[in-house]
């Protein structure tokens, strides 16, 4: 079963390669037909899922629409010529996968990956384009390095992993003692925020503790790259001489 | 083939493109951005295992993956202000003479 499956996705997954690599920004004038023949693959690769993977009735119409999604906008994100638009695009990826978790009955991580990424990140990736952005569409965004090479390399690494994940094994009942999920004493469905954060604050302390210090280290980190050398003279002139204050400093 | 198996290819698919974007492009930014692309992967990857298992745990690694990427942002971001500062150009290739 397995063999079939990857029997089928390694020419869609070749297909798609190609469209990648006439997307990718270039001299080229191939970008209709890549696009055609990415939407084809995309087509392809969905048609396959539903057919091939037993998916929950409940839940197949919501993982085609977002993975097409996310998928188009990760393409998107990047082969667009214009960084601001790159960002943009990966702010459509972030709510696909948040969506996605959703699905998935993460809602905490869902609701915090939209939070943090699109509320947080986002932002600094936006400023610093605008700190560093220079006018018109320069050369290094119109050309790209290696496309032949990177398509290879990325598409041999996507049918590797996807391959071995046709041999998955189907998920078991939830063994007893196992931290349960979406359950509560009151029988109601409250989401797994309270379970979340339990199996935080008690098993995972230590490493919470550890990702703080790591923040920390990173902001002292990112102020020290980032920090400009000023001469001390423009900090601290030299003090006027005596009596020329008054006429350099108008009071008002 | 069961319901896991369609979010790792899918996660598997966002982190190839991931690859392919750091590798081919030569903006800086859009560099970087496609590092968040690859999270991206991981984190669908780490919440379908996670229910596979029928383990909070994976939800819990998604959320401190979370906290690497906003580290790997500052850093990253804070590292291409002092690059643009540098040679006055987000191009990676201006620092292709930088060999060991």
């Amino acid at each position: 079963m397995s063999g079939a499956l990857a029997s089928w996705l390694y020419p869609i997954f070749a297909l798609a390669a190609a469209a990648t690599y006439l997307l990718l920004p270039g001299e080229r004038r191939t970008k209709p037909v890549g696009a055609l023949l990415g939407l084809a693959a995309l087509a392809a690769f969905i048609v396959l899922i539903v057919t091939r993977v037993a998916l929950p009735a409940s839940s197949s119409a919501y993982f085609c629409v977002c993975g097409a999604v996310a998928i188009l906008a990760t393409v998107r994100v990047i082969t667009h010529d214009k960084p601001v638009y790159c960002v943009v695009y990966f702010v459509l990826v972030v709510l696909a996968v948040a969506f996605l978790l959703v699905v998935q009955q993460a809602e905490f991580l869902a609701v915090a990956l939209v939070i943090i990424y699109a509320g947080a990140i986002l932002v600094t990736y936006v400023f610093v384009l605008m700190l560093a952005q220079q006018s018109g569409a320069p050369v290094y965004d119109r050309r790209a390095r290696e496309p032949l090479a990177a398509v290879f390399v990325g598409f041999i690494l996507m049918a590797a992993v996807a391959a071995r994940a046709a041999d998955l094994p189907a998920a078991r009942p939830a063994a007893a003692g196992a931290a349960p999920m979406a359950a509560s004493a009151t029988g109601q469905n409250p989401g797994n925020t309270l379970d979340v954060g339990t199996t935080m604050m008690t098993r995972y302390i230590i490493v919470f503790e550890v990702a703080g210090l790591l923040l920390l280290v990173a902001m002292i980190g990112a102020i020290a790259l980032a920090r400009k050398r000023v001469p001390a003279d423009e900090y601290f002139p030299p003090p006027p001489e005596p009596g020329v204050i008054g006429r350099q400093v108008a009071p008002f | 083939m069961p319901e896991t198996a369609a979010y790792v290819i899918l996660g598997a698919i966002l982190f190839a493109l991931g690859v392919v974007g750091f590798l081919a492009r030569r903006n800086l930014i859009v560099m970087f951005l496609s590092t968040e692309v690859m999270f991206q992967g991981v984190l669908i990857n780490l919440v379908a295992f996670g229910r596979l298992h029928h383990q909070i745990d994976g939800q819990i690694f998604a959320l401190f993956l979370l906290v690497i990427a906003a580290v790997e942002a500052g850093l990253a971001l804070g590292l291409v202000v002092l690059l643009y500062r540098r040679r006055q150009t987000l191009d990676a290739e201006a620092w292709s003479t930088m060999r060991g």
